[in-house]
């Protein structure tokens, strides 16, 4: 089994440095909308001392560690499956003896984030230097942060999966992805610390997972939560991990059960 | 008058192509609507949160949110698809054809696909902006809104020759395609006002993509915050900007040798 994973690693490390050009690019794009609302919001903070009690270098710090968060949780690959369950290339990969997506997706996509971070680093740094955030990293956080990336990013993968595998039904699953992109997006924290969202949205997020995935790896790293409530969200988290695992299951067989492949 | 026919033949075209996909087209629709919806709702955040962001108060923003919406619908219904059409014309020398028709090749690029729907946007760009300019107390003079409208015109016509010269490189350096990413990337920033973002990124894109300059400007102008030669001055950027772009696009082209040959 580790020797399967190994050599799919060594594959993958070697496509995902094959396109390293427009993995730059593609991090220059997605770069963008961050560091945009990151320059909004300590605009606006530095302009009236805080905003909600978050000053400006809060803001600069929420959004750098959001950064690192995203690239380490977010999925990047996961588009390219609803081509193959589209155009039949799912075919192929149905026939070795390795999950498709559990395991050739999965190592893929792990691959693509190493080069990533690798890439991300010096920007990171310069925009560090640029907007002077108030980060004070200690170990305890870091540590207690592995797991809740690591399961932040297994919650998004999972739910991204799952989403995806409509594609064995509707050749609209693109509109329902970037549907459910943009509330991912406000729900988890990505466009701004959840406690500034409105009262019904604030409320939303506090019961759905969204802020599982993304808004409680960052608070975690920033050290605003207590041991208990670390504990009680780390549990949360590994309890959304195994319904998700069990949804996308059956999702990903009932799905099977219906792909014809496009040319057999 | 020939210009004419020959945009409303390829309208007529394109129109039959994306007829053929309507369902997509409305479920396209209703998703700007609802991309729309989501854009106000950040808005919102924003201005719970705080009364004015660099001195623009909520409705400048939602006007400003019009012109941005302006802006894209020309670089959606044309600039994004001919970029596509373009790039696998050079790779594969199908571009060859576009240059043996007795047309302006330049023009013939820039309208050979047009997403015709797209143009619901420009639906919602006009609203944004007029709720935008009656919800703030600013006055406006008739001078300043032809002002406007112009700065408005001069603005895309800026980011149209940014667009050509960045796919002329590609004559010269084969692939070059990327540069257009990073057009794209940027174009995000113009959803607010300049004067918010820091000044390695104000001078970002004002001085190297423009996007503030046919976004920020344009409604600096509806506010009366410039004076005449400063409008004059952009007005003749826009103008300076046509003519080059053109020119470095019919230099790119004598350097064309196609892909086959």
């Amino acid at each position: 089994m580790f020797a399967i994973y190994r050599r799919l690693w060594q594959v993958n490390w070697a496509e995902q440095w094959q396109y390293r050009a427009d993995l730059l690019l593609f991090l220059t794009g997605w770069l963008i909308s961050p560091i945009i609302f990151m320059a909004v919001w300590t605009t606006v903070a530095s302009a009236q001392g805080n905003v909600n009690g978050i000053t400006a270098p809060e803001f600069a710090a929420y959004y750098l560690v959001l950064l690192l968060v995203t690239i380490a949780t977010s999925d990047t690959t996961l588009n390219s499956l609803s081509y193959k369950i589209m155009g039949g290339g799912l075919s192929y990969q149905l026939v070795v003896p390795v999950h498709p997506v559990l395991t050739q997706m999965l190592v893929n996509n792990l691959a693509s984030k190493a080069l990533q971070m690798a890439a991300l680093t010096p920007i990171w740094l310069i925009l560090y230097l640029l907007f002077h955030p108030a980060l004070a990293i200690t170990p305890t956080n870091m540590l207690l942060a592995l797991p809740a990336i690591t399961m932040g990013f297994l919650l998004q993968f999972l739910a991204n999966a799952t989403i995806t595998c409509l594609a064995f039904w509707t050749t609209r699953g693109g509109s329902i992805m970037s549907l459910y992109g943009t509330i991912f997006s406000f729900l988890s924290g990505q466009i701004v610390p959840l406690t500034l969202l409105p009262l019904f949205a604030q409320n939303a997020a506090a019961v759905l997972p969204f802020r599982l995935a993304l808004y409680f790896p960052v608070q975690l790293i920033l050290g605003t939560f207590t041991v208990e409530e670390t504990l009680i969200n780390l549990g949360l988290q590994l309890i959304w991990c195994l319904v998700l695992l069990v949804v996308f299951n059956l999702v990903w067989r009932a799905g099977l059960k219906r792909y014809s492949a496009v040319g057999a | 008058m020939f210009i004419l026919k020959l945009l409303s033949t390829y309208l007529k075209v394109n129109l039959q192509q994306d007829l053929a996909y309507r369902a997509d087209a409305i479920v396209n629709m209703v998703m700007s609507i609802i991309g729309t919806g989501w854009d106000l709702l950040g808005l919102s955040i924003i201005f719970a949160n705080t009364k004015e962001i660099g001195g623009w108060g909520p409705s400048e923003l939602i006007a400003l949110m019009g012109v941005w919406r302006l802006v894209n619908v020309m670089m959606a219904t044309i600039v994004w698809p001919n970029t596509e059409k373009f790039n696998t014309g050079v790779r594969d020398g199908s571009l060859d054809y576009t240059f043996l028709q007795p047309v302006n090749s330049q023009l013939l690029i820039s309208i050979t696909r047009i997403v015709i729907w797209r143009a619901f946007d420009l639906a919602i760009a006009v609203i944004l902006i007029i709720v935008g300019m009656t919800g703030g107390n600013v006055v406006t003079s008739p001078v300043q809104i032809v002002a406007f409208l112009a700065l408005t015109i001069s603005g895309a016509a800026i980011i149209y020759s940014l667009w050509i010269t960045l796919i002329s490189l590609t004559f010269w350096f084969t692939k070059f395609d990327n540069s257009v990413t990073i057009m794209a990337a940027l174009m995000d920033a113009g959803r607010y006002p300049a004067q918010v973002y820091p000044y390695w990124l104000r001078a970002l894109i004002t001085f190297v993509i423009p996007i503030a300059v046919a976004t920020t400007v344009p409604l600096q102008a509806l506010r009366g915050e410039l004076v005449d030669l400063q409008i004059l001055g952009f007005l003749a950027i826009g103008v300076a900007a046509v003519i080059v772009s053109s020119r470095v696009w019919k230099a790119g082209v004598r350097r064309y040798s196609g892909a086959s040959s």
